[in-house]
């Protein structure tokens, strides 16, 4: 060995100099040059946090600065900080590709041709199998205006009854529960309520990681003395400080509230005042949660009887308590079903609208709320309409100028559209903002399923898993490049603005959608130059529903930072809480409170699958990871997926383990914790195969709400010899993968803990 | 002590590395974190801990001290300096020193880089990145009346044992109320009982 | 010491030129300031060598240095560390590329200059013609006669604008570091003005005005030509006095660092690598962790068997440390 001359000894972690996911933007220059800080919020998560994005004098995004916004206070997680290289990415698509069939290499092509390829596609299949052959798949982080105009096109452009979104993997359950217990879909209180309880109760809800920025009001509360219980089969980072932390076994939730439930009655805990004067269902209710003792619960979910009375004696107990869920439990085939158990916890106690008492969930994406709101739901119009009511029907029609028999009927879900192609029903897709390849459940049937489609197209502004697979990409705008609103997970509707101009060549959604459109000959119906006019059309189209935007504008947005629909006029100051007149959206003002029965979870535990695989979310990567894994900050705080595995199977950190379900298998390096259950792995699923969680995920719905049970499925864990490694994200021809962000994509060991390697810990 | 610094707590940091994130952002060293997280608990817990410079007061900055070019120095507000640039030989002696393990050391540019406490903005009365957008206030910057105001009750510790050795600190750490007379401890273990080595 | 190398510089001067026959009395105050700078230097250079860092660090550098067993193993180890670290400066193109070509302009020319000037102000060199006025020249260093050139001929341009080529290179390498001092912010944070600044115009200062000097004597006949000097020297001098104890004595530092190098690098050919306590991740030599340890003992940090973790493990023990006898969570 030769020694260098210069010293090249120094501790592990002290010497990592590498510019971290050095974005050539301005090549990580601080020039001070002038600069101008536009207010937006974050493109990631349902907090929607306010941050300001510096914009040189070029006009270019260059920085975030955090802002003093009320919903995050300046706070930022890591996925917000580096939100903003996003915009002067390399990895950007900047024109349209092409090909017509998939055997053939993506060209650039211009956007004529790309669009009027796509027009002559959805002719052609429209024409030889009808209307409804022609499928739409939307996303929940794009843009209200946008969400409203997939629903419109897929109804009046493309005449289609199959268009759904991203969300049906994401909000449904809670949607689906909100609807049956309230009559309206949204959290019931502001973030700020927590601040005011006394005990508040998180499940399924890896607060820590998915929603930092919502920490603070966890903490807040508890600085002013609130208890905090934490349901999760891991032991989180909000869970390891929790006042009691339930681990319960994944798919078990219904049967761990219904005792809790079972308590509160026993010990006489219940607020029947409020029960008699604003619930109704009740009897049927307290009959069924007595069938689930606390030992029978302590059964079925894997944990002592006395955390269950534990739990009970704290919710009930405290003055005013609140619930907040989120995937955790929703994400079930009986996902509407567990949160309808929460909901009956919260009504049974009293706890609903009332200051610092309620109920809410937390939306995953930007726009989770929003985007459910305004028909690109597969049953829904505008306004939260149902496409089934007649009445409905009849308004948006007139709002919209078509015949009532033109508009079509309720479509089928996202998943069960990729069924429908696999079987021929759906021979064409457009899909926008989305990536079902790593985010739909059973990988191997969702790559079966787009490849039988005939023509499939896809708007990202990067080359995402699925678009790789396309015929068509259309190089869309980022969330900085455009202006429009989103709905966080209050129901606060916040203003996104525009900080500059697209890259040459690329071109908002509306203005595609528009486009296409115009081609298939519904251009009058689509008459929109930019996101304020449809915006303008939104307010009207949702003017007298329940989801009510028509007091929102532009103009009060910018003045107000935020307004929380239901808001009818111009001088409504919102509803940032629900239900405080006593009175829900239901016809007869009460709560419909629902009888769940827990059943098991939809994937048979047996000798050969003893185990339960869960998935979820790390801190640093956002979903599908399309944006995410290309950032160098957070590629090197999280290369790489892992699986989470208990000490008692022996592994030790960094074991090649193999996880196997019915649907496949995969290696990941084993990250060998405490805090997790021994009879429970996770896998964190940002990332696609052959490191893909949803390779392994079952595809089995909710029956209601047909969200997949993405968090429990039967597995087990084997010895390995070797990790799968993960594949550099897709770009276009004859791109690569900005190196410098993926550096540390191909380190084989997991991260030092759930939340990424630590500072010293990367190589 | 105590104006405006930087108070640590680690029971209510989530190791989400949004500190590490706004370090690299942060101009008068863009692209390059400073911040250290680490997960002080693997295979236990998912418990982390951020650490920034503590700007070590008595004995003043050790690392300062042990310099042999004179490279660190320190302001009259006490914020001790990364090294200067002209000066810094790129020996070590910092980052081996500093009982916190703080300095880094970049060895192809001979040059150590630390934590400065932001010095770009709170000179401009900014609050530093990291405790800026810290999503949990596990890092919080300000008064330790404002901390108080904000957490109801909270106390703080400013000095820190090594052995028999305390290090009192311009950075403070929240403590229980019943472990305000005590120094944090360092953490450096008990390697000798009665001259008899027992690591 | 300090008055014994400026005594030393001034019996140097005495003797260099002739006992002053060659001493040009128009370049006097230069030779003042430069026995002042001998002065404030030697005076700079003991204070800072006697604090422990240094003291221990000189000793073991010097002690590579003399040692014949290292030079044995490794004869060419020293002049390679003396070319890239003080020469090319290598470790400055990994800061930043720009700035190494600029410090390697000024580097260069403030060598060249100084090469020139200080032989030239204690009349150490001396340029005489046999025929009083060319263009046959003789540069002679200390009487002797070096080399003979004709003023006309290449060599003799290049003798006669020695410092105008300095000041040329000098020029556009201060000019970008001033320049990155108002726009950079990492370079603005914390930035003085009589450290960061006052060197930078004062090398501008020195070069444009020597350069002027030249300009009025070929194109302007002479015009201006007394003040021209009077403000060259002026600036000179400041800059030579204010050599010790400013930025610029970071000239006089540098060398420590291959002192450093050679110190780890022959220790290290030893395979005297330390390893953590802990995590058994490599630290430093052996002798280096050693010798910063006695660095620690002498200061009286009474925590040097500290430096036997490494900062991670430092930073993890502490924060276990925390958990289990400070707080474990919340409260």
């Amino acid at each position: 060995m030769t020694i260098p001359l210069d010293p090249s000894i120094a501790p592990p972690g002290t010497r990592n100099f590498r510019d971290a996911g050095g974005i050539p933007a301005d090549k990580w220059h601080a020039d001070q040059n002038g600069e101008t800080l536009v207010p937006t919020h974050c493109c990631f998560c349902g907090i929607q946090c306010g941050m300001y994005l510096r914009v040189d004098k070029g006009g270019k995004v260059f920085g975030v600065e955090p802002r003093n916004h009320d919903i995050n206070r300046m706070r930022l997680c890591p996925k917000g900080i580096n939100a903003y290289q996003q915009v002067n990415h390399p990895d950007r698509l900047t024109a349209p590709l092409m090909r017509r069939s998939r055997d053939e290499e993506f060209r650039e092509v211009s956007w004529d041709e790309a669009l009027d390829f796509t027009v002559s596609e959805i002719n052609r299949i429209q024409a030889a199998y009808g209307k409804d052959a022609f499928g739409l798949l939307g996303g929940a982080s794009l843009f209200s205006e946008k969400t409203y105009l997939v629903g419109k096109f897929a109804r009046v452009a493309l005449k289609s009854r199959h268009v759904d979104y991203n969300g049906r993997l994401c909000m449904v359950s809670a949607a689906g529960a909100n609807k049956l217990a309230f009559g309206i879909d949204r959290a019931g209180n502001p973030f700020s309520d927590i601040l005011l309880t006394d005990c508040l109760l998180i499940a399924g809800s890896n607060v820590g990681e998915c929603f930092p920025v919502m920490t603070q009001y966890l903490w807040g509360a508890r600085d002013r003395g609130a208890s905090l219980i934490v349901i999760d089969p891991r032991e989180t980072a909000v869970a390891r400080t929790a006042d009691i932390h339930v681990a319960l076994k994944p798919g078990t939730d219904a049967a761990f509230f219904n005792a809790v439930l079972n308590v509160i009655v026993r010990e006489n805990l219940t607020d029947e005042a409020f029960l008699a004067a604003h619930c109704t269902g009740w009897e049927e209710v307290r009959a069924k949660v007595a069938e689930y003792t606390p030992e029978r619960a302590a059964e079925i979910c894997g944990i002592p009887a006395s955390q269950v009375v534990q739990v009970a004696r704290t919710f009930a107990g405290a003055d005013k308590a609140m619930a907040w869920h989120a995937r955790g439990i929703e994400h079930h085939s009986q996902g509407v079903e567990n949160c309808l158990t929460v909901i009956n916890l919260c009504a049974a106690t009293g706890n609903i609208g009332k200051p610092g008492a309620g109920y809410g969930t937390i939306t995953g994406q930007g726009n989770g709320q929003g985007g459910r709101e305004h028909g690109q739901k597969s049953d829904l119009l505008p306004g939260g309409r149902s496409i089934l009511n007649e009445e409905h029907r009849r308004q948006i029609c007139e709002i919209w100028g078509i015949e009532e028999s033109e508009l079509p009927t309720a479509g089928t879900s996202m998943m069960e559209m990729v069924w429908q192609m696999q079987r021929r029903e759906i021979r064409g897709l457009i899909g926008i903002c989305n990536n079902p390849f790593v985010s739909l459940p059973n990988y191997a049937v969702v790559k079966d399923g787009y490849d039988t489609a005939e023509f499939h197209a896809q708007f990202d502004f990067f080359l995402s898993e699925t678009a790789a697979n396309a015929h068509v990409v259309f190089p869309v705008t980022t969330w900085a490049e455009d202006e429009g609103v989103m709905a966080n997970a209050e129901a606060r509707v916040v203003k996104h603005n525009k900080a500059q101009e697209p890259p040459a060549g690329v071109r908002t959604d509306t203005w595609v959608i528009c486009e296409l459109a115009r081609r298939l000959g519904a251009g009058d119906k689509f008459d929109f130059p930019d996101s304020r006019s449809v915006f303008e059309e939104l307010r009207v189209a949702s003017a007298g529903t329940v989801n009510d935007y028509y007091g929102i504008t532009y103009e009060r947005l910018e003045e107000t930072g935020g307004i929380a629909w239901p808001c009818p006029s111009t001088d409504h100051p919102g509803t940032p809480r629900l239900f405080e007149d006593g009175r829900t959206y239901h016809p007869d003002g009460t709560i419909h409170m629902q009888v769940v029965d827990w059943h098991l979870p939809m994937d048979p535990y047996d000798d050969d699958h003893p185990m339960s695989l869960t998935t979820g979310r790390t801190v640093a990567h956002f979903l599908s990871g399309n944006q995410t894994r290309r950032l160098g900050g957070l590629v090197e705080q999280t290369p790489r997926p892992w699986v989470e595995v208990h000490p008692s199977h022996g592994f030790r950190s960094g074991d090649p383990v193999r996880v196997v379900t019915r649907r496949g298998s995969a290696v990941f390096p084993a990250l060998v914790t405490e805090a997790i259950r021994p009879d429970t792995v996770f896998v964190p699923y940002h990332w696609p195969v052959p490191t893909a969680a949803n390779a392994l995920t079952i595809d089995a719905l909710d029956p209601r709400s047909k969200i997949p049970e993405y968090k429990v499925c039967a597995c087990r864990i084997e010895a390995a010899t070797q990790i799968d490694e993960v594949p550099a994200p897709p770009t276009a021809p004859g791109h690569q993968a900005y190196p410098e962000t993926q550096v540390s994509r191909t380190d084989p060991l997991p991260p030092t803990a759930p939340q990424g390697r630590g500072t010293a810990d990367r190589s | 002590m105590m104006g405006k610094t930087i108070f640590i707590d680690p029971g209510r940091c989530i190791g989400c590395q949004a500190c590490v994130s706004a370090c690299r952002e942060c101009d008068s060293h863009r692209g390059k974190s400073m911040i250290h997280l680490d997960y002080t608990d693997p295979g236990q817990s998912v418990a982390s801990l951020p650490s920034v410079c503590m700007h070590c007061e008595d004995p003043v900055a050790p690392c300062a001290e042990v310099c042999p070019a004179d490279a660190i120095l320190i302001t009259a507000d006490g914020v001790v300096q990364q090294a200067d640039e002209s000066r810094c030989i790129g020996c070590s002696n910092c980052v081996n020193a500093c009982p916190f393990g703080v300095p880094k050391i970049d060895l192809q540019a001979k040059l150590q880089m630390k934590c400065n406490l932001c010095y770009d903005r709170t000179a401009y009365g900014l609050a530093p990145m990291c405790a800026t957008v810290c999503p949990t206030g596990a890092l919080f910057y300000g008064t330790l009346e404002e901390l108080q105001a904000e957490r109801p009750g909270v106390q703080v510790a400013d000095s820190f044992t090594f052995g028999d050795v305390v290090v009192s600190t311009g950075v403070a750490m929240v403590v229980p109320a019943d472990k305000v007379q005590w120094p944090v401890p360092g953490g450096l273990p008990v390697v000798e009982v009665n001259g008899v080595d027992v690591r | 010491m300090g008055v014994a190398v400026s005594l030393l510089l001034v019996v140097a001067i005495v003797l260099g030129s002739h006992c002053l026959r060659d001493f040009d009395s128009a370049l006097l105050p230069y030779a003042v300031a430069s026995v002042f700078l001998a002065f404030g230097v030697a005076y700079r250079y003991t204070m800072w060598i006697s604090a422990p860092g240094a003291r221990r660090l000189f000793r073991q550098g010097w002690r590579s240095f003399f040692s014949m067993d290292n030079f044995r193993k490794a004869p060419t180890a020293l002049p390679k560390m003396i070319a890239t670290y003080l020469g090319f400066q290598k470790f400055l193109g990994a800061r930043s590329h720009a700035r190494w070509a600029a410090h390697q302009l000024m580097f260069w020319g403030c060598l060249l200059a100084a090469a020139i000037t200080f032989p030239l102000t204690w009349g150490w060199f001396t340029f005489t013609s046999s025929t009083g006025s060319g263009p046959g020249y003789e540069m002679r260093i200390w009487g002797i006669k070096v080399i003979g050139y004709d003023s006309a001929s290449i060599l003799g341009w290049l003798m006669f604008h020695g410092l105008d080529i300095a000041a040329v290179l000098v020029i556009p390498g201060a000019a970008y570091f001033l320049w990155r001092r108002m726009k950079d912010r990492g370079a603005m944070t914390g930035q003085r003005f009589a450290y960061d600044l006052v060197p930078l115009i004062a090398l501008i200062v020195v070069s444009v005005t020597g350069l002027l000097l030249t300009f009025s004597s070929i194109f302007l006949h002479g015009g201006g030509y007394e003040f021209l000097a009077i403000m060259h020297m002026v600036s000179v001098v400041f800059t030579l006095i204010y050599i010790p104890f400013g930025k610029f004595f970071h000239i006089v530092q540098r060398p420590a660092a291959v002192g450093m190098q050679l110190f780890k690098y022959t220790t290290r050919e030893d395979e005297q690598i330390f390893h953590c306590r802990r995590c058994q991740e490599p630290i430093d030599t052996g002798p280096y962790v050693e010798n910063l340890r006695s660095t620690m003992r002498d200061l009286d940090l009474g925590f040097d068997q500290w430096a036997e973790y490494c900062p991670r493990c430092k930073r993890v023990l502490r924060g276990s440390a925390y958990l289990t006898q400070v707080k474990k969570g919340f409260k």
